[in-house]
Formats: C-alpha cells, sequence, structure tokens
C-alpha cells in the first residue's frame, strides 16, 4: 500500500489503436511519482501525446489499467480526469481565440463556487409541486399553463437560496438535473473569476490581463493562460504537451522557472517533449518512447544527452547499405539565404543555404520540428518563402506552384504520406499517376484519360516495385504502410526527376520496406539524380547519405561528411549542443 | 454503466455480427476476385463486361445503393403511418401510385428530366468537395435565357433548339462560376452564395418576365415572358409529354459520367475534391477547379431550365420551377453522388410525381404526400448511422434471442404495445371536445411512447420505466374521458395490458440484472 | 487618435452610419413630394409600423439561426421550421378556440423540426445541409398535406383568432410613433425583449460561452470535460424554438390569420442573410432584420408616392437587396466571421 502510494500516477499496460489501424501505443507502462517532474522523451508520432490524452480522458484507451494516487479509474470525459486534479496543457492550445482570457479559463468549470444544493433542489421542487397541484384546480387551463412555465423558470434560476427538506433519491436527481439547468443560465460571475485569475497570475508570477482577448496575446502568453487554466482548476499534476515548440528562447526560460516553483510547491509535472535540452534542464526522470513502445525509463542523473538521443532515435541496424563511393555532378539544387515562415507567422527557417549536386545524397538531420517541413514545403512550391532563392538547375523556382516546380524536374515524397501523398479513396493506379495525368502517355488525346495505358503502366510499376496488392483498381486505403509508401516512391521517381526530395520517407515502415526504399534512392543517385534526404533518424541519415546537414531552430547547424562522423556528434547537434565556433556563428 | 444496458448479451453479438458481414464481404470479394483472374485470360469482347460485372460485386459499389434502398423503405413505412393517422388508406394509395405510375411510364421520364440535370449538376459538384445548393438560380438563368434566345431570334429548325440549350448552359454556368470564384479566391463559403444567388436569380428573372420581357397584350397578369418560336421547340417524343431533353439529359449522364472517369478535368476534380492537399502537392491547383467544377454545375442547372422551356413549358412563365433544384440536392444525395445512380434517383422521383398524381385521383389523398416522401427519403439518407444502427440493433436482438427466450419476448411485446400506443395517442390528438388537459396528456403519451420504443429498442433498461409511466398515464387518459362523458373503456384495456406488460418486463430484468450484471 | 480608413470599415461604423443617411434622405425627399405634414407623419408611421411587422418573424429566426450556428450546427432548415410554426399555430387556435395555445403549439411544433435535424446533425453526424434540405422539403409537403386534412382546402385556411393586438392610447398624439405603436401584436415586443435575452444568454451565461465553444472549438469544449453534442442539441432546439415563433408571428400574428401554402415565401433565407449580414451576433441579428425588413416594406410604401410609383417596377431589386448584401459582405466587403467549426461534426476519435 505504501509503495502505492508513493506514485502519482500509474498507467498500466496502456494499448491503443485508432480507427485506421495505426497503433499508437503497445503495452505502455509508467509510474510517476508523487512531486517529481517526469520526462516523456520521443520522437512525433512515438505516442507520449496520446498516452497523455489517454491519462486525461481525452482518448479512450483499448485496454490497460490507469491508478490516480491509488484510486483505479475509467475516465469518460477529461471530467474525470480534472475532478482528480489532473490538468493538460495541449500542444495545440485547446484555447478559443476570440474569447477573453476569463471566458477562456472559466470554460467548463463556471458554476465552480456556485454547486447547487441537492437539499434546496428538494425544497423547491416539493413545494413547486403543492403550487402546481393548486394552481392546476385554481386557473383556467391556458393561465396554468402560462404559471406553469414562470414557475419552471423561477425554479431553475432561484433554485439555490431555500433551505431542504426530504430525502428521496428520485427527488434528489431531478433537483440535481434541475439545479444544473438553472446554473446553465445564471449570469457569470466574471468579475469574481477574473480577480481569482489575478490572483493565481500574480502568485505564480504569471501575468496576464484577464480581459484580454486571446487572438491577441502571443503564443508565450496564451500558454500562460492554458497553465492559469489548469491552476484554476486546482490541478496538482501537470501534464504540458511539448511546450516549448512554439515559444522564442526567453519565453522557454521564463517557463521553466514557473515549472521551478511549482515543482517546489509540491506539484507532479509530466513534460512532454521530443528536444533532448529540456529534461536534461528540468526533469528528475525520464521515460523514452519509441513507435508506442516504452523503451525505458532513466533517472537524469545516470544518463546523458548522447544516451538519450539513441534510445530515441536508435532503431537496431539491421543491413548495411552498400554504396560506391559518390561522384557528384554539376549543381542541381541551389538555395540561398532562404528564410520561410509558418501559418502563424514566426520564423522557421532562417536563412538557409547549401547546394544539392547530381549523384549525391544530402541528408538533413535534426528532430521534427526544427524548421525541416517548411523548409522542404518552401523547396516544391508548396509554402512561399520570405526570403531568399531556390534554383534548380538554371531555372529560379522561388515561390512558383508545385506544378511549375515539378516541371522543373523536382520530385517530392511528402513527409506526412496520408494528407500529402496519397489520396486514400483513390484506387492505386490513379494513385499512380498522380502528378503526371495530365501528360503522355497517361493521355490519350489532350485532356482525356488514357485508362487502357496507366492501367498496364501501372501493372508494371506494381511489379517492378513489388506492391503487394490485390489489383490496381484496389484502393489505397486498403494497402499497408509500407507498401504505401512504395506506391508514392514508384510514382515520384518515375516521373525521371533531376531532383528528388524525400522527407521522412521510411517513417513507420518495416524493415524491409525501408531496406527497399534505402536502396532505390542509391541506384537513383548512381543515375545521376540528386536526393535531398531529409529524416529524424540517425542510422538512416548515415547510412544512405554522402554528405549531412544538421538542422537546428531554423538554422543550419553543422556540415558532416558521412564517413567522417559518428552518432554522438550527430546526437550533439542536433540536440542543439554546437561546437564553440559554430555556436557563435549562430548567435550571430 | 452496466446497469444501464444489457452489458452480457451485447459484446458477443457485435463480435459475430461483424464476423458475419465481413464473411460475406470477403465470399463476394473472392468470386470477384475470381471473375477479374478469368478476366485476364477471356477474349477481348468479353472482357470488359466481365471487368463491369467485378466492378459491381464491390461493396464500395453495394453500400450506397443498400443504404438508399432502406432509406426509402423506411420513408415509405413513415408516410405510410402519417397517411392513415391522417384517415387516408395508405394500401389502396400505395397502389394508385404504383399502378398509376406504371401507365404513364413517359409521364415518369417526363417528370424525371430536369432532376437529372439538377441532380447532376449538384452532384458533379460535389465530386470537388462543394455544395452547390443553389441550382435553382442557375436554372432560372438558364431558362430565361433559353426563353429569350427562342422567341427573338428566328433560326432554322435543327439549329435553333441547340443554340437556345447553349444559352441556357452559358447562363447558368455564369451564375455557378460567380461563386466558384468567391469560393477561390475570397473564401466565400459556396453554401451560402449558391444560396442566396438563387434568390437574387428569381428575382431578376421575375423582373425580366413582369417587366422589360413581358409579353405584350391586355390580358396577361401573369408574368411571363412570349411564347418560343416553333423552331426552338424540343419535340415530343413519347407520349403527350415527354420531350426530347429527356434524350439531352441521357446525353449529359453519360458525359458527366466520362468527365468524371475519363478526362484530366474530371480527375483533377475528384481529387481535389477528396484530398485538397494532396492534390496541391501533386501540382493540381484546387482553386481553379472549384470555380470550374461550379461552372459546369451551373451549365448543367442551366439546361435543366432551358429544356424544360424548350420542351414543356414554351415559355418563361414567373416561379414556374416547383423547386427543381433543390430536388437536385435529394436527387444527389440519394443516388450517392454517381452520375448513373443521380439517373435512377431521378426516375424514381418522378415516378412519385407521375403517381402522386394516379393516388390523388383514385385514393384521393392530396399530391403533396409525394414531397412529405420526397422529404423523408431525405432525412433518411442524410442520417447513414441511423440504419446502421438499426441494422446493428436488429442483428443484437436476433443474438439475444438465440441466448434466452423470455426477455427478448417480453420487450417485442412491450414494443408492440408501446407502438401501438404512440399511433392509437395520436389519433386521440383529433378528439378535442374532451379538453386541454386529454389532449395534452395525449400529447406527452405520443412522444413518450416514441421515446420508449426507440429506448426498448436499443434494449436500454430505461425503456421499460418510460412504458410504465405511459400506462400511468393511460389510467390517467381514461379518468379524464369518463369525467368528459367519453366511453373510455379501450383506453383503459390499453393502459392495463402496457402496465402488465412493463412491470413484468421490470422485474425480470432487474432480477436477472441484479444476480449477473453488478461487476461488469 | 490616428484616423485610419481601414479601421473605420472595419468597426462596422459604416453600414449604420449608410442606413440613417439613406433613412433621413429618404424621409426627406418623401417629405418634399407629399408636402403635407399630416399625411407625411401618417406616412413615416406606417413605414415604421410596416417594417416592425415584417422584420419581426425575420429577427425571430435569424435569432434561432444564430443559436444553433453559434453551437456549429448549420440550420438551413429554419424555413422548414418557420413554415410548421406558422401551420401549427393556426391549427391549434383553430382546434381550442385560443391563439395563445396557437403560440405555444407553434414554438414546440418548431422545436420538434428541430430535434429532427438535432438528431441527424448532432448525434448520427449526418450532413447538415442534406438535413437541413430534408426539413424544408418535409415541412413543406406536410404542412400543404395537413391543410387539406384538416380544412379540406387547398392554398388557404379558414380564417381563425388573431393574436390580440397591443394598443398604446397614450402614445396616440405623438406623431409618427403614434401611428406606428397603435396596433402591434404582442409578438413585436416580445422579439425585441428576446433580442436582449439572447444577448444575455449568449455573452454572460456559462450556457451561452459553452455553446460558442462548441462552435469554435469543439475539442476545447471537450477538453474542459463538457459534452459537445449536448450544447448543440440544445442549440439546435432552441433555434427551432424561435423560428416556430417567428412562423406563429407570421400566420396569427398579423392581420389575416390564416396559414397559406408555402406562406413563409423563402423568409427563412432572408432570416439566414440577416443572420451571416449581422455577423452572428444578436445585435447585428437585430439591425439587419431592421434593415432587411425595411427594404421589404420599401416596396410598398413606393405605391403610395404617387411621384415614385414607377419603382414599383423595379421592386424586385429592392427585394434582392438582402441576397446581394450577403454575397458582397462575403466577397469581403464587410469582414464577417462564422463560428469556425460551423458545419462540422465533432469526432472525438481522431488523431489530432
Amino acid at each position: 500500500m505504501e509503495q502505492e502510494g508513493r506514485y502519482a500516477v500509474e498507467l498500466i499496460g496502456i494499448n491503443k489503436t485508432f480507427p485506421g489501424g495505426i497503433q499508437a501505443n503497445k503495452d505502455i507502462t509508467l509510474r510517476i511519482r508523487e512531486g517529481e517532474v517526469h520526462g516523456l522523451l520521443g520522437e512525433n508520432g512515438a505516442g507520449k501525446s496520446t498516452i497523455m490524452n489517454i491519462l486525461y480522458g481525452f482518448l479512450s484507451k483499448d485496454s490497460g489499467r490507469i491508478i490516480i494516487r491509488g484510486e483505479e479509474i475509467e475516465p469518460k470525459s477529461p471530467q474525470d480526469a480534472i475532478d482528480r486534479g489532473v490538468g493538460m496543457v495541449h500542444q495545440h492550445f485547446k484555447l478559443i481565440p476570440p474569447l477573453t482570457v476569463t471566458e477562456n479559463v472559466i470554460l467548463g468549470l463556471e458554476p465552480a463556487s456556485k454547486k447547487p444544493d441537492r437539499d434546496n433542489s428538494l425544497a423547491m421542487i416539493s413545494a413547486s409541486l403543492l403550487v402546481l397541484f393548486l394552481m392546476y384546480f385554481f386557473l383556467p387551463p391556458v393561465e396554468f399553463l402560462f404559471s406553469a412555465a414562470v414557475l419552471l423558470v423561477f425554479l431553475t434560476v432561484l433554485i439555490r437560496p431555500l433551505q431542504g427538506i426530504g430525502n428521496s433519491a428520485t427527488l434528489a436527481r431531478f433537483g440535481r438535473l434541475l439545479g444544473r439547468l438553472g446554473s446553465d443560465v445564471l449570469p457569470l460571475g466574471f468579475d469574481d473569476a477574473a480577480k481569482r485569475i489575478q490572483r493565481i497570475a500574480d502568485e505564480n508570477g504569471l501575468l496576464v490581463d484577464p480581459y484580454a482577448i486571446v487572438q491577441d496575446l502571443s503564443v508565450g502568453l496564451q500558454q500562460r493562460v492554458e497553465v492559469i487554466k489548469t491552476l484554476y482548476r486546482e490541478a496538482d499534476i501537470l501534464i504540458l504537451d511539448e511546450p516549448t515548440s512554439v515559444l522564442t528562447p526567453q519565453e522557454v526560460d521564463e517557463l521553466f522557472v514557473t515549472l521551478e516553483t511549482f515543482k517546489e510547491s509540491g506539484k507532479t509535472i509530466i513534460l512532454i517533449t521530443h528536444k533532448l535540452r529540456e529534461p536534461m534542464a528540468l526533469c528528475d526522470r525520464i521515460s523514452v518512447l519509441r513507435d508506442g513502445a516504452l523503451v525505458g525509463t532513466v533517472n537524469k542523473d545516470e544518463t546523458s544527452a548522447e544516451e538519450l538521443a539513441q534510445m530515441m532515435v536508435g532503431r537496431p541496424v539491421v543491413f548495411t547499405v552498400e554504396k560506391p563511393p559518390a561522384t557528384p555532378g554539376e549543381i542541381v539544387l541551389n538555395v540561398n539565404d532562404l528564410k520561410v515562415e509558418d501559418h502563424r507567422g514566426l520564423p522557421k527557417v532562417i536563412g538557409v543555404s547549401f547546394q544539392v549536386r547530381a549523384g549525391e545524397i544530402l541528408g538533413i538531420a535534426g528532430v521534427e520540428g526544427n524548421g525541416q517541413t517548411e523548409l522542404v514545403e518552401a523547396l516544391v512550391g508548396l509554402r512561399k518563402p520570405s526570403g531568399g532563392a531556390i534554383f534548380v538547375g538554371d531555372i529560379h523556382t522561388t515561390g512558383k506552384n508545385p506544378r511549375f516546380v515539378r516541371e522543373a524536374g523536382v520530385s517530392h515524397i511528402p513527409e506526412d504520406r496520408h494528407r500529402r501523398g496519397l489520396i486514400l479513396p483513390f484506387t492505386v493506379e490513379e494513385n499512380l499517376i498522380l502528378g503526371q495525368h495530365y501528360k503522355p502517355p497517361f493521355i490519350s488525346m489532350p485532356g482525356i484519360l488514357a485508362l487502357d495505358t496507366f492501367g498496364s503502366i501501372s501493372g508494371e510499376l506494381v511489379e517492378k516495385y513489388s506492391i503487394k496488392t490485390t489489383g490496381v483498381d484496389s484502393f489505397a486505403n486498403t494497402l499497408s504502410g509500407g507498401n504505401q509508401q512504395k506506391l508514392i516512391v514508384a510514382r515520384e521517381l518515375e516521373s525521371s526527376p533531376k531532383l528528388l526530395i524525400a522527407a521522412q520517407p521510411t517513417r513507420g515502415l518495416d524493415v524491409g520496406a525501408t531496406e527497399f526504399i534505402h536502396k532505390t534512392l542509391i541506384s537513383m543517385r548512381d543515375q545521376g539524380v540528386a536526393i535531398l534526404l531529409v529524416s529524424a533518424e540517425l542510422d538512416e541519415i548515415r547510412s544512405v547519405t554522402d554528405r549531412i546537414l544538421v538542422m537546428f531552430d531554423g538554422r543550419i547547424v553543422g556540415e558532416k561528411m558521412s564517413d567522417e562522423t559518428d552518432a554522438q556528434e550527430l546526437g550533439l547537434l542536433m540536440a542543439g549542443h554546437l561546437d564553440g565556433e559554430e555556436q557563435t556563428e549562430a548567435i550571430n | 454503466m452496466s446497469e444501464n444496458r444489457l452489458q452480457d448479451t451485447r459484446e458477443p453479438s457485435n463480435e459475430t455480427q461483424t464476423s458475419l458481414l465481413s464473411r460475406i464481404q470477403a465470399d463476394v470479394e473472392q468470386i470477384r476476385i475470381k471473375l477479374v483472374n478469368i478476366a485476364e485470360e477471356a477474349p477481348r469482347p468479353i472482357k470488359p463486361i466481365i471487368v463491369a460485372v467485378a466492378k459491381l460485386l464491390t461493396w464500395t459499389f453495394w453500400k450506397p445503393v443498400i443504404w438508399a434502398i432502406f432509406s426509402v423503405i423506411l420513408a415509405v413505412i413513415t408516410s405510410a403511418v402519417i397517411m392513415e393517422l391522417s384517415g387516408y388508406n395508405s394500401s389502396e394509395a400505395f397502389i394508385a401510385l404504383i399502378t398509376g405510375a406504371l401507365r404513364q411510364f413517359d409521364r415518369v421520364l417526363f417528370f424525371s428530366t430536369p432532376l437529372i440535370f439538377t441532380g447532376l449538376s449538384v452532384a458533379f459538384v460535389f465530386k470537388s468537395g462543394l455544395f452547390n445548393i443553389g441550382a435553382e438560380g442557375q436554372l432560372y438563368m438558364g431558362s430565361m435565357a433559353a426563353a429569350i434566345l427562342g422567341y427573338i431570334i428566328p433560326l432554322p429548325y435543327g439549329v435553333h433548339p441547340l443554340v437556345c440549350l447553349a444559352t441556357g448552359v452559358l447562363a447558368g454556368a455564369l451564375w455557378g462560376f460567380l461563386p466558384g470564384l468567391l469560393k477561390a479566391y475570397r473564401g466565400a463559403h459556396e453554401v451560402v452564395t449558391t444560396m442566396m444567388l438563387t434568390y437574387t436569380a428569381i428575382l431578376f428573372t421575375q423582373w425580366l418576365a413582369a417587366g422589360p420581357l413581358k409579353e405584350p397584350g391586355e390580358f396577361q397578369w401573369n408574368a411571363q415572358t412570349a411564347r418560343i418560336l416553333e423552331t426552338a421547340e424540343l419535340p415530343t417524343i413519347w407520349g403527350n409529354y415527354l420531350h426530347a431533353g429527356f434524350l439531352v439529359a441521357i446525353v449529359c449522364v453519360i458525359v458527366v459520367a466520362f468527365i468524371l472517369n475519363r478526362t484530366v478535368m474530371g480527375y483533377e476534380m475528384r481529387a481535389v475534391g477528396l484530398n485538397e492537399a494532396a492534390a496541391e502537392t501533386a501540382g493540381i491547383n484546387p482553386k481553379k477547379n472549384m470555380a470550374l467544377s461550379l461552372a459546369i454545375g451551373g451549365g448543367l442547372a442551366g439546361l435543366a431550365g432551358a429544356s424544360e422551356v424548350q420542351g414543356n413549358l414554351h415559355r418563361f412563365y414567373n416561379l414556374w420551377s416547383p423547386g427543381l433544384g433543390f430536388d437536385g440536392i435529394t436527387v444527389a444525395v440519394l443516388g450517392s453522388n454517381n452520375p448513373f445512380g443521380c439517373l435512377l434517383a431521378a426516375i424514381f422521383f418522378g415516378f412519385l410525381r407521375a403517381g402522386g398524381n394516379a393516388m390523388h385521383q383514385q385514393a384521393h389523398v392530396p399530391i403533396e404526400m409525394v414531397g412529405v416522401m420526397q422529404g423523408l427519403v431525405v432525412l433518411f439518407v442524410a442520417a447513414p448511422r441511423l440504419v446502421q444502427w438499426m441494422a446493428d440493433q436488429s442483428l443484437d436482438y436476433g443474438k439475444w434471442f438465440s441466448v434466452e427466450k423470455a426477455r427478448p419476448i417480453l420487450f417485442i411485446f412491450n414494443m408492440a404495445i408501446v407502438l401501438y400506443g404512440a399511433c392509437f395517442s395520436f389519433s386521440l390528438l383529433g378528439e378535442t371536445q374532451l379538453g386541454l388537459a386529454f389532449i395534452g396528456i395525449s400529447a406527452a403519451v405520443s412522444i413518450l411512447s416514441i421515446a420508449a420504443f426507440f429506448l426498448l429498442f436499443a434494449r436500454n433498461w430505461r425503456g421499460i420505466i418510460v412504458s410504465l409511466i405511459v400506462s400511468m398515464c393511460w389510467f390517467a387518459l381514461a379518468v379524464i374521458g369518463m369525467g368528459a362523458g367519453a366511453d373510455t373503456g379501450f383506453i383503459f384495456l390499453v393502459g392495463l395490458v402496457q402496465a402488465v406488460l412493463s412491470g413484468l418486463s421490470l422485474l425480470l430484468v432487474k432480477g436477472v440484472g441484479q444476480s449477473k450484471g453488478g461487476g461488469a | 487618435m490616428e484616423f485610419s480608413m481601414k479601421r473605420f470599415l472595419r468597426r462596422d461604423v459604416i453600414i449604420p452610419v449608410v442606413l440613417l443617411a439613406s433613412i433621413t434622405i429618404l424621409l426627406k425627399l418623401t417629405y418634399d413630394t407629399v408636402d403635407d405634414t399630416e399625411t407625411f407623419y401618417a406616412l413615416t408611421g406606417w413605414l415604421l409600423e410596416a417594417t416592425l411587422q415584417s422584420a419581426t418573424p425575420l429577427i425571430l429566426a435569424a435569432l434561432g439561426g444564430m443559436f444553433s450556428e453559434k453551437s456549429g450546427v448549420v440550420n438551413i432548415g429554419l424555413e422548414g421550421m418557420m413554415l410548421i410554426g406558422a401551420f401549427a399555430a393556426v391549427a391549434a387556435t383553430y382546434f381550442f378556440y385560443d391563439p395563445w395555445i396557437g403560440l405555444i403549439v407553434a414554438v414546440l411544433a418548431g422545436g420538434a423540426l428541430a430535434v429532427v435535424h438535432a438528431i441527424i446533425s448532432v448525434k448520427m453526424k449526418g450532413n447538415h445541409i442534406v438535413s437541413g434540405t430534408g426539413i424544408i422539403l418535409f415541412a413543406a409537403g406536410f404542412t400543404t398535406l395537413m391543410l387539406e386534412v384538416i380544412w379540406n382546402r387547398k392554398g388557404m385556411s379558414e380564417q381563425v383568432a388573431a393574436l390580440p393586438k397591443v394598443s398604446m392610447p397614450f402614445l396616440r398624439d405623438i406623431p409618427i410613433i403614434g401611428v406606428a405603436f397603435d396596433n402591434l401584436s404582442p409578438i413585436v415586443y416580445f422579439t425585441f425583449v428576446l433580442v436582449i435575452v439572447s444577448w444575455y444568454v449568449m455573452y454572460r451565461t456559462p450556457f451561452g460561452l459553452r455553446l460558442r465553444a462548441a462552435g469554435e472549438d469543439p475539442s476545447t469544449l471537450d477538453a474542459a470535460g463538457v459534452s459537445v453534442e449536448k450544447y448543440r442539441f440544445v442549440g439546435v432546439v432552441i433555434s427551432g424554438l424561435l423560428a416556430g415563433l417567428g412562423g406563429a408571428y407570421l400566420s396569427i400574428g398579423r392581420e389575416l390569420p390564416a396559414f397559406g401554402k408555402q406562406m413563409t415565401a423563402g423568409r427563412g433565407f432572408i432570416a439566414l442573410a440577416a443572420l451571416i449580414f449581422g455577423n452572428w451576433s444578436p445585435l447585428g441579428v437585430l439591425i439587419a432584420g431592421l434593415f432587411f425588413g425595411f427594404l421589404d416594406t420599401l416596396r410598398f410604401f413606393v405605391g403610395f408616392v404617387p411621384a415614385w410609383e414607377w419603382v414599383q417596377g423595379y421592386s424586385q431589386f429592392l427585394q434582392m437587396m438582402p441576397f446581394v448584401l450577403v454575397v458582397l459582405a462575403l466577397a469581403g466587403i464587410r469582414k464577417s466571421v462564422p463560428p469556425k467549426a460551423i458545419a462540422v461534426p465533432y469526432e472525438k476519435e481522431v488523431k489530432a
């Protein structure tokens, strides 16, 4: 018993599979001690957010047990978790932009200080039933209905102030229902709530104006509002999902100071992150997740950033790619001082310059979220850069539309194959011609698709890339993840590109499919194609590429030849530990 | 939670149901694969036929069909209930409807002609991920354009109808292109803009027909344009009504199917409709395709107007369309946005229209019953999960029945009496001389009975409680009715039967539930 | 403060200013043509009264639409709910000889139809627009059918008792206002009360806060431990209740208390236009509703001034104004911000 009592949260054997078949959590067992700061580390898609959302009651689990302070619960709604003092700051803030800070904070907890009293309700109901009974006898029907309506309104609004009698469960339930209705239409105690928010803010050094509109606040302040939201609910188990991913360095420092004070006041904090530096700075213990499974839990004092990096991205190397030395030709892709902003207008790529030559594979390594996505989107024409220039061969492609970039000889294996890569309700053959569908041989005359040819060509491609499917006319969403990716690879390579941009091409794939894709990339290189491989997996980067750029926080923080570097060095660079020389460069 | 539902019987039944469905699906899939294999070796002329048959065996093809048929059946049942409660003979009405429509099949096709066009219009736009609820306005613009060209320019016989149709298409297309542009470049939601432009078009054509283009003559109270020239008319091809517009409609079905499945444009539109981000990544311009698809949809709706003017009305009347554009939505939804599905759905609604006249003459049911049925069909089609849920529940019941006998039988009896009570209390609503309290309680009984029915159907024990409350209401009704001097013996009887049944079920369910349920 | 044109436009100042200016010019022109104070007072009084009368159903239905759309459910079935309200009011009055019962039944009937819409679009996650279309079709067919079943007539029902009018004898001597407020239905006054109540409920109660949250970002509401479905359901039902009330005003609140086939004549859609033009807020809805009502009245008004009779030939353009204005508003003349999650069924178990 005593042993159990020391844990704030126990998650035992949690399994979760999303509709659509993605298994996000595989038998995860986590124990979080009372009063500790626990880091939950892993790549994107490792299942960190999923398991915390299950704890918070936001998602349902398939199996497993959740124990909060020794009490086993089956959360059906976040309310169950909130009632037990669990608060969560989501990565994508759960804030409603057009509302004020106060409105956002009190949402869902408005009548907190005015919970309807069961006895009061009972009294009101008994009294009103009596009145109704009398009215029925003494009033004509129409007036009776009207008075009944008026009474009902009074009942719902004024249900609290009276003192109670009686003790029937059914009546009490009815009373609770009416009371809940009443609390819905009672005026909001805006000023009280605002005062309380102000007090919480002052006590914790989280300065924010309770009457400000959320969409006018900076991201850092919005996050403060989220933290205040959990404090307002008197949470003492705090889950923070990637809290630093949207903050400036100064804001990160402020947040860490706040978290330190929380820790001192005895709160339990769970910090979800994919950045190595943060748990090392803040956490007592760190659990690492990979592909939905728990890799291990370590004490901060007994580990190092390098070990964590290996636990996080290290995948057992089961094959070695045999590749002849590269013979780089002329420059195919020339990127000069590229600047890109994300949809919020925050700079994500800050002055990146590099070249890719024909017949070489350039790798961009880095923990996800450091600007790679935006970089790739700018390169293929999906996002307009805010500065800089991109040349493919001699063609200036900066800010051009995707078809123009494709015509210039660029192929693109997108990072998110379900969202950007495939049209899942389309058939295999329809997906195989996507992007080339307007050109011969897929059209028989201008504007008319040549169904026969693309049937047979698709058949050949399915054979050539050994895509496992029941037929070219089966739907893409019936394929396994590996075969879906092969489909994209087949499509993108068959357009005989000059430059191939592959973003996370092997994410979530099994060993066989990964090996196939790696071999294909190398054979394309040997045919003289320039390849830009963006990946967060160290082994992939090291074994496939010829040259490696490491991206951190929107900048290129290092360039290494892949046969001259090792996992440790790359891991440090990815974690933002810079070499002295480069560090000053980046700061300037 | 385990208290509320009869959990113990739920879990396994769900399994059998899914396994049953998946087994059937797997069997059919086997046959399909065999057929495809045969097709590989078959000689050239037969090959496409076998491939087509194989395609018909896929679940994706059957799902919308089954769903549509189920919705129609539910709508027919509901409208039968409405007819019976209104005092009409529903079986007679349906027989009159069916025989009437079959006897005059030319009229069926005649009524379905504009619906095919407008249905195609909505379906085509839907394929690119947009909703064209403004087909009505595009139809008015098209019909006005065709009517104007029909009487202003004299042209030879063969050419004139085509020119008029083309103008109609153009006018409708322009009226559809406008919201398309607004959607693509200003982000204005097409549902709102097309709806607003519909009324703008109706009023604009009204002004034209009542003002500048009004047919001269003293006795023209109606706003209408001059009759179109004979050269512009579409010839009648079958019976007294069916005009060549139907042939145009069939051609359009084929053309739209061709565009969607065989052309680059259709391919791009479907890609944009299904996954805009992926289409954009592949170099397809979503904005251009959105605007274009709304323009084509508008053109189809304009064609509906033009063909009606040239084949049927022969002039533009103010407010001539009985909501053909809105019916296009129902056609597209029932036809699950497939061109051939739209053809069948339009013929179905044409069937209802044509049969509606016969139903009116023979069974004296007002022709508006057809509108009610149409609305009900749409409401049922709009809720795919309703059909799914009902199928699940029915399968669950089958499973439950195979496990035990007493409780399911009691539940079914209870459902029957509740359902009967609902209908009976509806009929009592007409007894206004018995006073407000009587009517009020009757109304409450109807609503509670329906609620109880669905709760019982979902095998929720609260249904029994509601049923018990309803039986008390019956007693109250009997007493009140007696006070007002009516013979309420039957009402009392209904209440008694219901009270006994629900009391018995409650005893059984709570008894078994406590011994079995509890922990689960 | 620095004057900026953009800010001026954005603050929604320009529309009321233009409205007031044009109405003033119109009144001045009327005065000049009529050239007789008594007639002018009578005419203006009539204009005001008729504007209030034709705006009332629009405002009621648009307020209803606001409750539904703020919670994230598109309700194009307002037209159908109004129609069934209008019918139920007449039918109940016919049977019970009491228009107040008719009023209650009308509100409930609108609500009942809204429950159908809520079940389909909220519980069953069906397409809101398809469901709304079904509601309109069903209501149109059902009311006409019942018209024939009950009165055995086509087109128009028998006349029933109307709601009593509220007369204000103490106002009678004041020019313009005396004419305008002499004989209005209580529903007109009630509408103004409802606008204020709606504003209060929407912006000053937990219910309103949750309703708005359900329409802006349902997953946030869910994360706060509140059921999204429940609030959306209630929002849709309220929209039906209000639309039913608007329908009741059309049939038993005005001069000719009877039900006519298709008597709403697109008012549900004008109400939607008012809702969008009023930027989904109660006060905006009030102003837009009054303005659209004014436009509707104007085409009759010009008939009373001999010099302006020619305008009647162009009355369709006056009627067109609400729709055109909304299209222009959406095209970017004016900022209009719909609830963000509108028309998106909320599914819990989807990986973010």
